[in-house]
C-alpha cells in the first residue's frame, strides 16, 4: 500500500498524468496519476488515505519548488493535471462525506480583472492540500464575493489581482468585504502585489505564491 | 544632452552625465487629457495628445508610442474587453477556439487598431523629432499566449511540436509590427514579452530564444535600438533574455535592480526599470517618488541605465508623483539632496533641541549641502557672511554642512527637512529662498528684540534682609522698597533675623542685604549636558 502511495505521490509531483503522457520524457510508457490512483482504490485503499498520504504530499513538494523557482508554471499545471486526474476517482467519496475536508476556501479574480492561471494554481494547490474550494471565477466583484460568504460561514477568501490597475478594485474589495464581516479572513496575492500593498488596504494575508497560502491555512 | 541622443549612448554603455528617463506612458496618457483608454487606444489623435502632453508635463528622453499589447492579438482575431481606465484585455483565444493556424495570416499594416498606431507614430516623430521614440510589440511567447489561451503551459510540455509552430508564427508578426514601426519614425523597438515571466529557462531557451534573437538581429539590421520588457518575478530568465541579443533589458519593481544591472552589464547590455509602479507611483506621495527614483538613479549608475517604471503606468497615477521623479533626474542638486536625506532616515540619535539658542548671542545656523559645491547653500551662506558684520559680538554663525554625519543629525534634530535652511537660534527661518539683505536684518533683529525681552522678563529676583532684630531691618527694608517702587521692578523682599540664615549667607554685620536672581533655563524638560554648560558660561 504504502509503495502505491509513493508512486502516486511521485506521479503528481513529476506531473505524470497517464500511461499514454509524454510528459515526463523519462517516465514515457509508465502508469500514472490516472491509473495508479484506480488501482489503489480498487485495493480498498480509503480515499482520505489517498489524498492525505498521496496527494497532499505530491502537491507540497510541487508548491516547495515552486516557491523555490525550480519549477514554473508550466511544470505546476502538469502536476495539477495528474491531481486532478487521481482526484476524479476520489470524488465519490468527498460527496458521501468519507473524506471531510479541512475547511472552505473561496477565491475571485477581483473585478475588472479577467486573469485566471495565478488563481488556479492557487486554487489547485489549496485543492491538494485537503480543502475544498469555491471558485468563483474572474473579473467578480465584491457583492458576489460576500454573497458566497453568506452561503459558506467561516470560508476564508482569497483574491487575485495581475493588474496595477485592477489593484485599486482589490482595495475595495477588501473594504466591502471587511465592512460586511469584519471577522472574515481575506487573502491577496497577484503579481503586482505586495506586502506593503497588503498591509495598505487591510488584507490579513499576502501570499507571493501558492505554496505561501497552504501555508497560510495550515496555519490556521 | 537629452532625448535620442542620451538615450542611445546608454544604450551603447557609454557613461552619460546624467540618468537618461522614459515614463512608460500608456492609458495614462488617456487619464491627462480627459479620455477613457478605450477611446484613446482607438484614436491616433488622442494619443498624439496623450503623448504631447506627457512630453511637456514630465521632460522625458524617450517615451513609448503606446503601451498596449493586445493590438496584435486583435488584429489576428482575437475579442478584446475594453475598459475605461485600462489596457483592454484579449478575453478569446482563437487557437483554442476551432480556429488553426493555418487560418491565421501575419496582419498588414491595415488591419485592426495597426493604422491607428502607425499613424499616432507618425504624428509624435514629426512634433519631436529628437525624443527617443519607443515602439512596443507583443513579444512572441505573450502573443502565443494572446492566440492559444494558458493551454500553451500543457502544450509546451505535451505537444512542443505544435507549440513551436506557433512561436514561429508570432516571431513572424512581430517581425512586421517591427518594420511598421521602424518605418513610421520609431527609434527604439521594444519586445514587451512579460508572459515569459511565467517560465522556466530550460523552455525559455527551448521556445523563446530564437525567436526573440531574430527579432531582435532584424532591429539591429534597421540600425535600430532594441530592448527587452519583461515584468513579473523573471530572475530566472534574465540571462537567457541577454542571450537573445537585445541592446537593453527592462524589469519592474519584482526584480533587484542590481541584480540585472550585474548580469545585463556582465553581457554587455544596458538595462532600465524599475520604479515601483504601485505602492510608489501610484499610492506613494512625491517624497516616495524621489525617493524611489534616487535609489534606482544609484544603484542603476550613469553607464547603460535609463531610469523607466517597471511597466505601463496605471491612468490614475498623480501627475505630481511622476513630475517629482522628472525634477529629480534634471537636477543634480536635488539628487544630492535626496541622498542627504536617506542618511538623515538612518540617525534615530537626535539632539534634544528645545533650549537650544538661550544663550545671550543669537545663533544662526545655515544648513546646507555644503557651500563649495553647491550654488544655492554658497549664495545663503554668503547672505549671512553679508550682514554678519551689523551684529557684531551679538550675532554668531555656522554652516552646517550636512556631507558631515553630525550636520545630519544636527540637521534632523531641528527638523529642518529642505536644503540649504536658515535657523535663527534654533527655529527655520528661510528655506530654499536666498533672504535679501533687509528681510534677514529684520528677521535677527526681530530675534534680538524677543531675547532682551525674553532675558528681561525672565529675571525674577529676591530680596533678603537679614538683621538681629525686625526693627533694624525694616529699616532697610523701607528704603529698598522705595527703590522698587522708582524702578517699576517686581522684586520681592523678604526679611529674616535667624542665624541659621545669616549663616548660610556668610554674613558678619547687620544690616545685611542679600540679591538672589532666578533666570529660568529650562521648562518641563531637561536639557542637554552642552546646553547647560553653555548656560555656565555666563556665571
Amino acid at each position: 500500500m504504502e509503495e502505491l502511495l509513493s508512486k502516486i505521490a511521485h506521479c503528481v509531483e513529476f506531473g505524470k498524468v497517464d500511461k499514454t503522457a509524454p510528459y515526463p520524457p523519462d517516465m514515457k510508457g509508465q502508469e500514472g496519476a490516472d491509473e495508479l490512483t484506480k488501482q489503489a482504490i480498487e485495493q480498498g485503499i480509503p480515499a482520505e488515505t489517498i489524498l492525505k498520504e498521496a496527494l497532499v504530499i505530491g502537491m507540497d513538494k510541487v508548491g516547495v519548488k515552486f516557491s523555490e523557482k525550480k519549477i514554473f508554471i508550466p511544470q505546476m499545471l502538469m502536476s495539477a493535471k495528474a491531481m486532478n486526474a487521481a482526484i476524479e476517482h476520489l470524488k465519490p467519496f468527498f460527496q458521501s462525506g468519507e473524506v471531510k475536508r479541512k475547511g472552505k476556501f473561496i477565491i475571485a479574480t477581483v473585478q475588472g480583472d479577467l486573469h485566471d492561471i495565478g488563481k488556479n494554481l492557487v486554487k489547485m494547490s489549496i485543492e491538494g492540500a485537503g480543502w475544498e474550494v469555491i471558485d468563483l471565477g474572474v473579473d467578480v466583484k465584491a457583492e458576489k464575493v460576500i454573497a458566497s460568504i453568506e452561503q459558506n460561514p467561516g470560508a476564508i477568501v482569497g483574491l487575485s489581482a495581475l493588474l496595477t490597475t485592477t489593484m485599486a478594485n482589490m482595495k475595495n474589495s477588501v473594504a466591502d468585504i471587511k465592512a460586511k464581516y469584519p471577522e472574515s479572513i481575506v487573502m491577496v496575492g497577484g503579481a503586482p502585489v505586495s506586502q506593503g500593498f497588503c498591509n495598505e488596504i487591510g488584507a490579513d494575508f499576502y501570499a507571493p505564491d501558492p505554496q505561501a497560502a497552504v501555508a497560510f491555512l495550515k496555519a490556521k | 544632452m537629452k532625448g535620442l541622443e542620451i538615450i542611445k549612448k546608454a544604450f551603447s554603455l557609454e557613461e552619460v552625465d546624467r540618468v537618461p528617463w522614459v515614463p512608460f506612458v500608456g492609458c495614462h496618457g488617456a487619464n491627462i487629457t480627459g479620455v477613457t483608454a478605450a477611446e484613446y487606444l482607438k484614436s491616433a489623435d488622442l494619443i498624439f495628445n496623450g503623448v504631447s502632453k506627457s512630453i511637456e508635463i514630465y521632460n522625458p528622453d524617450g517615451i513609448p508610442v503606446v503601451f498596449d499589447l493586445q493590438i496584435e492579438a486583435e488584429a489576428l482575431g482575437c475579442q478584446l474587453a475594453w475598459s475605461d481606465d485600462n489596457p483592454p484585455a484579449v478575453i478569446s483565444h482563437m487557437l483554442s477556439e476551432g480556429k488553426s493556424l493555418s487560418d491565421l495570416r501575419i496582419p498588414t499594416v491595415h488591419d485592426g487598431r495597426i493604422p491607428v498606431v502607425i499613424e499616432a507614430t507618425r504624428k509624435i516623430r514629426k512634433a519631436y523629432p529628437d525624443i527617443a521614440l519607443y515602439g512596443l510589440i507583443t513579444g512572441p511567447y505573450t502573443l502565443a499566449l494572446h492566440l492559444l489561451g494558458t493551454d500553451i503551459f500543457l502544450k509546451m510540455m505535451e505537444a512542443p511540436v505544435e507549440v513551436h509552430e506557433l512561436l514561429e508564427f508570432t516571431k513572424k508578426v512581430g517581425l512586421a509590427m517591427t518594420k511598421y514601426y521602424i518605418d513610421a519614425g520609431c527609434d527604439v523597438i521594444a519586445v514587451v514579452d512579460p508572459m515569459t515571466s511565467q517560465i522556466d529557462p530550460g523552455s525559455f531557451e527551448m521556445f523563446v530564444h530564437s525567436p526573440a534573437k531574430e527579432i531582435f538581429d532584424f532591429i539591429r539590421s534597421e540600425e535600430k535600438l532594441s530592448s527587452f520588457f519583461v515584468c513579473g518575478h523573471a530572475q530566472q530568465n534574465i540571462e537567457a533574455m541577454c542571450a537573445t541579443g537585445p541592446d537593453n533589458v527592462s524589469i519592474d519593481e519584482n526584480i533587484p535592480l542590481d541584480f540585472v544591472r550585474d548580469i545585463a552589464l556582465k553581457n554587455k547590455i544596458s538595462f532600465g526599470g524599475n520604479l515601483k509602479l504601485t505602492v510608489v507611483l501610484l499610492m506613494g506621495t512625491p517624497d516616495d517618488a524621489r525617493r524611489d527614483a534616487m535609489e534606482c538613479i544609484d544603484l542603476g549608475g550613469k553607464k547603460g541605465f535609463v531610469l523607466a517604471p517597471g511597466c505601463d503606468l496605471p491612468g490614475d497615477t498623480p501627475i505630481e508623483n511622476i513630475q517629482a521623479v522628472s525634477e529629480l533626474v534634471h537636477d543634480e542638486y536635488l539628487q544630492n539632496v535626496e541622498r542627504a536625506k536617506e542618511k538623515s532616515d538612518i540617525q534615530l540619535d537626535l539632539l534634544n533641541m528645545k533650549d537650544y539658542g538661550r544663550v545671550n548671542k543669537v545663533i544662526v545656523d545655515i544648513i546646507t549641502l555644503d557651500s563649495e559645491s553647491c550654488a544655492p547653500c554658497q549664495y545663503m551662506v554668503e547672505a549671512v557672511k553679508r550682514i554678519a558684520p551689523y551684529f557684531e559680538g551679538i550675532v554668531e554663525w555656522h554652516e552646517h554642512a550636512i556631507k558631515k554625519m553630525e550636520a545630519v543629525t544636527f540637521m534632523s534634530s531641528l527638523l529642518v527637512k529642505n536644503i540649504p535652511t536658515i535657523c535663527i537660534d534654533g527655529k527655520i527661518a528661510f528655506v530654499s529662498k536666498i533672504p535679501p539683505q533687509n528681510e534677514l536684518i529684520a528677521a535677527i533683529q526681530k530675534r534680538i528684540n524677543e531675547k532682551l525681552k525674553l532675558i528681561i522678563s525672565s529675571q525674577k529676583a529676591e530680596i533678603l534682609i537679614l538683621g538681629i532684630s525686625e526693627q533694624e531691618c525694616q529699616l532697610a527694608k523701607d528704603k529698598v522698597e522705595l527703590a522698587i517702587k522708582e524702578t517699576g521692578k517686581e522684586i520681592l523682599v523678604k526679611t529674616s533675623t535667624l542665624q541659621t540664615d545669616r549663616e548660610k549667607f556668610g554674613v558678619l554685620n547687620t544690616p545685611s542685604i542679600v540679591l538672589t536672581e532666578h533666570k529660568i533655563k529650562a521648562q518641563g524638560d531637561v536639557p542637554s549636558v552642552d546646553v547647560i554648560k553653555e548656560w555656565l558660561k555666563e556665571i
